[in-house]
């Protein structure tokens, strides 16, 4: 038997043809993912944070002392979580030096009733912080999106922005949901 | 089973383990049931709520019934009078507020 690649018996003129060029096919496991290598490296670009705050124009929010910047983190509407809800990330920046003074910020849709339920906590380094918020069934269009700074001493302040600000998209959603209620 | 098989069965099942860790959201839903409401949470990723701090806080910021989830990751309490909400509070951050009026099947 001499050595290479066995032609097999095809008797066919469509057999012959596949058994030569299936080898070709594996080109394509090569190919196909470099298509999708430009929304990997943009991905890639956004959680580095080289693309900015987020894909959305970040804007000013007026927090109490503190101006914060804010920015969705996808151009979408919330994600359907299943059993976890309706979610959608923002991401926020500080301004320069008030790290120093900030504890913690939380963001909720609606107006928080308590520092406990202020809703969900940023989480990263003082120039980019993220957080994923459930949008509770009862919120409407009306609401605004709220945040919720507490620095080291114990004071807590409040600011809000409405939601077709920050995010069209989100507000779209919700003026959906109403319709169909 | 030859080895082919077996490595292809291994990496089905790795890449199948794998699925539950992508997420961490925790969750609290209620129902009534009668003069009941009854609360199950949870995380996504299948991890109980046992334990953990469920508090039902009137609109005034009265916590009138102060909970913790049992075993089967539930609470159960009578449905109070007024305007009420349900707080799951799993720490700064991790918590689910559930308004009275989001109780799936109360009287509003």
């Amino acid at each position: 038997m001499s050595a290479g690649v066995q032609r097999g018996e095809a008797r066919t003129r469509l057999g012959r043809w596949w058994q030569d060029w299936r080898f070709h096919l594996s080109a394509l496991a090569v190919l196909v993912p470099l298509a999708a290598l430009p929304r990997y490296y943009s991905d890639i670009s956004l959680f580095t944070g080289d693309a900015g705050l987020g894909s959305g124009e970040a804007k000013h929010v007026q927090v109490g002392p503190f101006d914060l910047q804010i920015a969705e983190f996808w151009l979408t509407a919330p994600i359907d979580m299943g059993v976890a809800g309706a979610r959608k990330q923002f991401s926020v920046s500080l301004c320069q030096g008030c790290e120093h003074r900030i504890r913690a910020i939380h963001a909720r849709f609606g107006k928080p009733r308590s520092l406990r339920a202020a809703g969900a906590l940023f989480s990263g380094s003082h120039v980019r912080q993220t957080a994923d918020l459930q949008v509770p069934p009862s919120v409407d269009s009306s609401d605004n999106l709220w945040l919720t700074v507490e620095e080291w001493d114990g004071t807590v302040h409040h600011g809000d922005i409405a939601v077709d600000q920050v995010s069209p998209a989100t507000a779209a959603w919700l003026a959906r949901k109403e319709k169909q209620q | 089973m030859t080895i082919r098989k077996l490595t292809f069965l291994t990496a089905t099942l790795l890449g199948a383990s794998a699925l539950p860790a992508l997420a961490h959201y925790p969750f609290c839903t209620c129902e009534a049931h009668g003069a009941d409401v009854i609360c199950t949470g949870g995380f996504s990723d299948g991890t109980s709520a046992e334990g953990v701090k469920l508090d039902v806080i009137s609109y005034e910021e009265d916590v009138l019934i102060p909970a913790k989830f049992d075993a089967s990751s539930k609470y159960s309490f009578q449905k109070p009078e007024g305007e009420f909400y349900i707080l799951f509070d799993a720490g700064p951050g991790h918590i689910v507020e559930v308004d009275w009026q989001d109780v799936e099947g109360i009287e509003q």
